[in-house]
């Protein structure tokens, strides 16, 4: 049994600073967890069924992807560490998944099954507000790309994913940048070849 | 020939392709074109160049795993694998560590020198993802029983697991020569 507690040490740092839970929360929220990791592009959830996870990423980074039968293809969040993962809206509204959750780096996670994370948002108050939070500042952070995505040249979301996350370019590559911030391989190029090393 | 656990050399296969899959996403594909296209010191290829080479090699030995892993029945994975005499010299020939001598490209695998430099460079983690993704499908395969022709000549058919550290190797050793001269390009 690997050791959790520095894993579990983190996703309480990261609970305590958006929504803190009482003593007796923590203790029922933290026995739910569990280790889990993957390789390089392992797939965690396919679309099509449900999602059972909750997931608090503690190393690697991961995407959620739309893909469909005639090969459309859409990056539409990344995640890494300390993060939480998966897709979200169905595991909250169980119902099956329109998107693929995958590895896009060996990752370490915790993980929570939602038939363990139900009955505590059903029964415990504070756990359900950290959900809550938790959800709406994903929200928040989609409704933040579709205005970058809407009025942003090229350049800017380029500039801004740099911003936000300056060492992506050297974990991902760069097709999935790319793809995610709706520019053409090409030009994405152009801004690398543009950069100072 | 010694054999190895099934399990152990995808294994080591996993680990070298995300070896390479590092180095090419958090270096290569983030120099300047002018480096990715310079010729080295020698003369020799540029960076850009020694991964246009893998890629025509990947070109072909990508679909032909593909259809092998398709064609292939499930097996208990448990079955030892053993190279062949002939698998077995190619890879020691084609390991950096063992096969220390030079050896000319052959025709249709002489990358030309004016190439898109990025594109490669993608192309080349695109294939090394593909690659990753017919190892791990290769878990629930028996890699003595599928075999594929090799790109020198269609008679000689090798087994997937000699196939796949073939490869392997053929990819270390040219990254080794794009990053010996990217360390004397800077």
């Amino acid at each position: 049994m690997p050791d959790l507690s520095p894993g579990l040490a983190t996703l309480k740092t990261v609970i305590d600073a958006a929504s803190p839970l009482t003593n007796d929360s923590w203790e029922a929220f933290s026995a739910i967890w569990r280790p889990f990791s993957a390789k390089r592009k392992e797939i965690l959830t396919v679309a099509g069924e449900r999602e059972r996870y909750l997931y608090f990423a503690l190393e690697g980074v991961q995407r959620i992807y739309y893909f469909d039968d005639q090969s459309r293809e859409a990056t539409l969040v990344f995640t890494y560490a300390p993060s939480f993962g998966g897709v979200i809206d169905a595991l909250m509204l169980s119902s099956p998944s329109r998107y693929f959750y995958e590895t896009l780096t060996p990752s370490v996670f915790l993980r929570a099954s939602i038939t363990d994370l139900q009955p505590l948002i059903e029964t415990r108050p504070d756990v359900a507000n950290l959900i809550r939070l938790g959800v709406t500042s994903a929200l928040s952070g989609v409704l933040e790309r579709l205005v970058e995505l809407q009025t942003f040249s090229a350049e800017d979301r380029f500039k801004q994913l740099l911003r936000r996350s300056p060492h992506i370019l050297q974990l991902v590559p760069h097709k999935y940048l790319a793809n995610y911030l709706g520019i053409d391989a090409t030009n994405f190029s152009k801004f690398i070849n543009r950069m100072k090393i | 020939m010694a054999t190895i656990q099934h399990y152990e050399l995808i294994e080591q296969l996993e680990n070298r392709i995300e070896r390479h899959l590092e180095e090419a996403i958090h270096s290569l594909q983030n120099l300047p074109e002018k480096v990715l296209l310079q010729p080295a010191p020698n003369g020799g290829w540029s960076i850009a160049q020694c991964l246009e080479h893998l890629n025509t090699y990947g070109d072909y030995y990508l679909p032909q795993i593909k259809s092998g892993l398709e064609n292939a029945q499930k097996s208990s994975p448990s079955t030892p694998f053993q190279s062949s005499w002939l698998g077995a010299y190619f890879i020691k020939m084609m390991e950096p560590e063992t096969g220390k001598k030079k050896y000319k490209a052959f025709k249709g695998h002489i990358p030309a020198p004016d190439l898109d430099a990025y594109a490669t460079v993608a192309r080349f983690i695109q294939q090394q993802e593909e690659l990753l993704s017919y190892v791990k499908q290769a878990k629930s395969v028996n890699l003595n029983n599928i075999r594929i022709p090799i790109s020198i000549t269609r008679l000689i058919r090798l087994k997937l697991g000699d196939v796949f550290q073939f490869i392997i190797a053929h990819d270390e050793r040219h990254l080794q020569q794009a990053f010996r001269h990217f360390s004397t390009s800077r």
